[in-house]
């Protein structure tokens, strides 16, 4: 009885405490569909219409569509795909050599590469922008992409998942005359898909979230990834709230998606930064 | 003899194509790493111990460590120095705190446990530029956290705009994106103990708190350690809410090393002080992943 009383309140607490962490993204969705007058006078003094619009608009969403948010978005999803794709690709490749290959060197190869990536980027995008900058590389695609492809956890978590395939099936493939690109390629890619998407979510979130790095390298409007153009709307001499609230909502929406398919995989991934190989 | 040297002729081309195999598969990272860390830190480095102008497109003159000696000696450098410091004091270990006590939480099969923790990982999953927008309207005198206060009969309060209450809301802010995601990595990593080690723990006939700190805590060592070494240096490099909300102010209290970087290195235009601290904070950030390194090696004896 007490025990069934004590989960009770344990459930209570879990769920209080969840709301708490919703409230605002409730508040951030209830005022993409009002004015940001009412947005405004339902919270001071507040009351429960904070959470729920009373009188319901699209206008919000049409603003953002009429200044070129959606311009904005197609750049940050063409981005965040081939940052996904190629990042992957790179990774996985790196992950295999580290894992698979046995080579001289290789513990100490591994170390620098996780040394190296565990340098938050933002640490050094500054003097990085000046080379691209120096470079001519400034307001391109390549320039948003580029350090989105570099990302160690995504390397650590697919070289554990590596190290767990069982080796005779390298060794198989080996005696049927099969060279290393092929192992990779047809042995260990097609069974790695549960870490690859854990990867790829690693990858996507990194990129998606990006806004230091595109301020520094793009100066051209047409090259603003949304986060950006969010950020210049919520700085504008006179900001339109509600426009404001919409952007990110949508902004927002994209990943809390992803996440919600493919929770799974990312909980996969990440159990493998704490193991011991 | 013969075939010993074959065998031997045949390993060692094998180690020679290992070798070549792995060169190339790693090419693409090793280049990456070259261009996005070496050159920018090399090129930090070079920079910290030139001077120009502000603005001015005269050839930088080489200074050596003056830059670091000016900085050191300046009062507002070791007031930026303070309040990173403060900042991550608080925040690092309180998100971290919660994060395992949420993850515990949930992981002790309650009902609908799976949906309480996409719940708590949503803000994660908000790009931090958008969480700052709305953090930065909820936090305004007419917004819903004064709202809130309001309704118990507490006073409006400035939040952003007071020097003292600025890095408590930065705070506030950080650990609601925080939180959640850094009690997915302690979620795993609790997921991951083995459940004999628990059933011992009962056999022995040890309570919940025992059983947490004897067993739990121990197992746990490093997922929490990772994620506190991550936390820190996210939290150390913290950019958007900063230059999206505060600008380093009021009264400077929020300008963290790193906006002040940036600062410099952008609207006063002056490169050359800008990499001198630039390199303070990359040792910062070094000597915490190698600290993290070291503690994670040491382990492996045990």
């Amino acid at each position: 009885m007490t025990r069934a009383l004590g989960r009770a309140a344990l459930t209570a607490l879990a769920a209080f405490i969840s709301l708490l962490f919703l409230l605002p993204i409730l508040w951030l969705l209830a005022s993409t569909f009002r004015s940001s007058a009412e947005t405004f006078s339902s919270s001071s003094p507040l009351s429960w219409g904070a959470l729920w619009p009373e009188r319901w608009t699209l206008q919000n969403l049409g603003s953002a569509v009429d200044t070129g948010f959606l311009l904005n978005l197609s750049n940050s999803i063409v981005v965040a795909a081939i940052t996904v794709v190629a990042g992957l690709l790179i990774s996985a490749m790196a992950a295999f050599a580290l894992a698979v290959i046995p080579f001289r060197g290789s513990a100490m190869t591994f170390s620098i590469v996780v040394l190296s990536f565990l340098v938050p980027f933002e640490a050094i995008a500054i003097p990085l922008s000046r080379g691209f900058a120096d470079w001519g590389l400034t307001n391109s695609l390549f320039a948003l992409i580029l350090p989105g492809l570099g990302n160690g956890l995504a390397v650590f978590t697919l070289r554990q998942f590596f190290l767990g395939v069982p080796h005779s099936l390298a060794e198989a493939a080996h005696l049927d005359g099969a060279g290393w690109f092929r192992i990779f390629w047809t042995v260990y890619l097609p069974l790695s898909r549960p870490a690859m998407i854990g990867a790829g979510l690693i990858l996507f979130l990194f990129q998606w979230q990006a806004y230091l790095w595109p301020i520094l390298v793009t100066s051209q409007q047409e090259f603003d990834v949304a986060p950006v153009a969010i950020a210049k709307a919520f700085g504008a001499f006179t900001t339109d709230y509600g426009r404001v609230f919409a952007e990110t909502a949508i902004l927002a929406i994209i990943p809390g998606i992803v996440l919600l398919i493919l929770q799974r995989y990312f909980v996969a991934s990440v159990a493998s930064t704490g193991s011991k190989e | 003899m013969i075939t010993t040297t074959a065998v031997r002729l045949r390993r060692h081309q094998a180690t020679r194509r290992n070798a070549i195999a792995a060169a190339l598969f790693l090419l693409p990272t090793l280049l990456l790493i070259l261009i996005l860390r070496i050159v920018p830190t090399v090129s930090a480095v070079g920079d910290s111990t030139r001077d120009a102008l502000p603005g001015s497109l005269a050839e930088p003159e080489f200074v050596g460590m003056e830059q670091f000696t000016r900085m050191f000696a300046s009062e507002s450098f070791w007031q930026s120095v303070r309040q990173t410091l403060l900042f991550n004091v608080v925040v690092n270990p309180l998100q971290i705190l919660l994060a395992l006590a949420l993850a515990v939480l949930l992981t002790r099969g309650l009902p609908a446990s799976g949906f309480w923790r996409t719940l708590i990982f949503l803000p994660a999953a908000v790009p931090l530029a958008g969480s700052t927008i709305v953090w930065g309207i909820a936090l305004r005198p007419d917004g819903p956290i004064n709202g809130i206060l309001g309704l118990i009969g507490v006073p409006a309060q400035p939040f952003l705009t007071s020097p003292d209450q600025v890095i408590g809301s930065l705070i506030l802010l950080a650990s609601w994106i925080g939180i959640g995601y850094w009690m997915m990595f302690l979620i795993a990593g609790l997921n991951d103990i083995p459940t004999v080690y628990y059933e011992a723990a009962r056999i022995d006939g040890a309570g919940p708190w025992r059983t947490f700190v004897s067993v739990t805590l121990p197992m746990l060592r490093r997922p929490l350690l990772f994620v506190l070494v991550a936390d820190t240096v996210a939290n150390f490099v913290l950019f958007a809410p900063v230059q999206i909300l505060t600008s380093g102010g009021p009264q400077r209290a929020s300008n963290f090393l790193m906006y002040d970087v940036f600062h410099r290195s952008f609207e006063l235009t002056d490169p050359y002080s800008a990499s001198a601290e630039l390199v303070v904070l990359l040792l910062i950030m070094i000597g915490i992943v190698l600290i993290q390194f070291r503690l994670l090696g040491s382990d492996k004896e045990t």
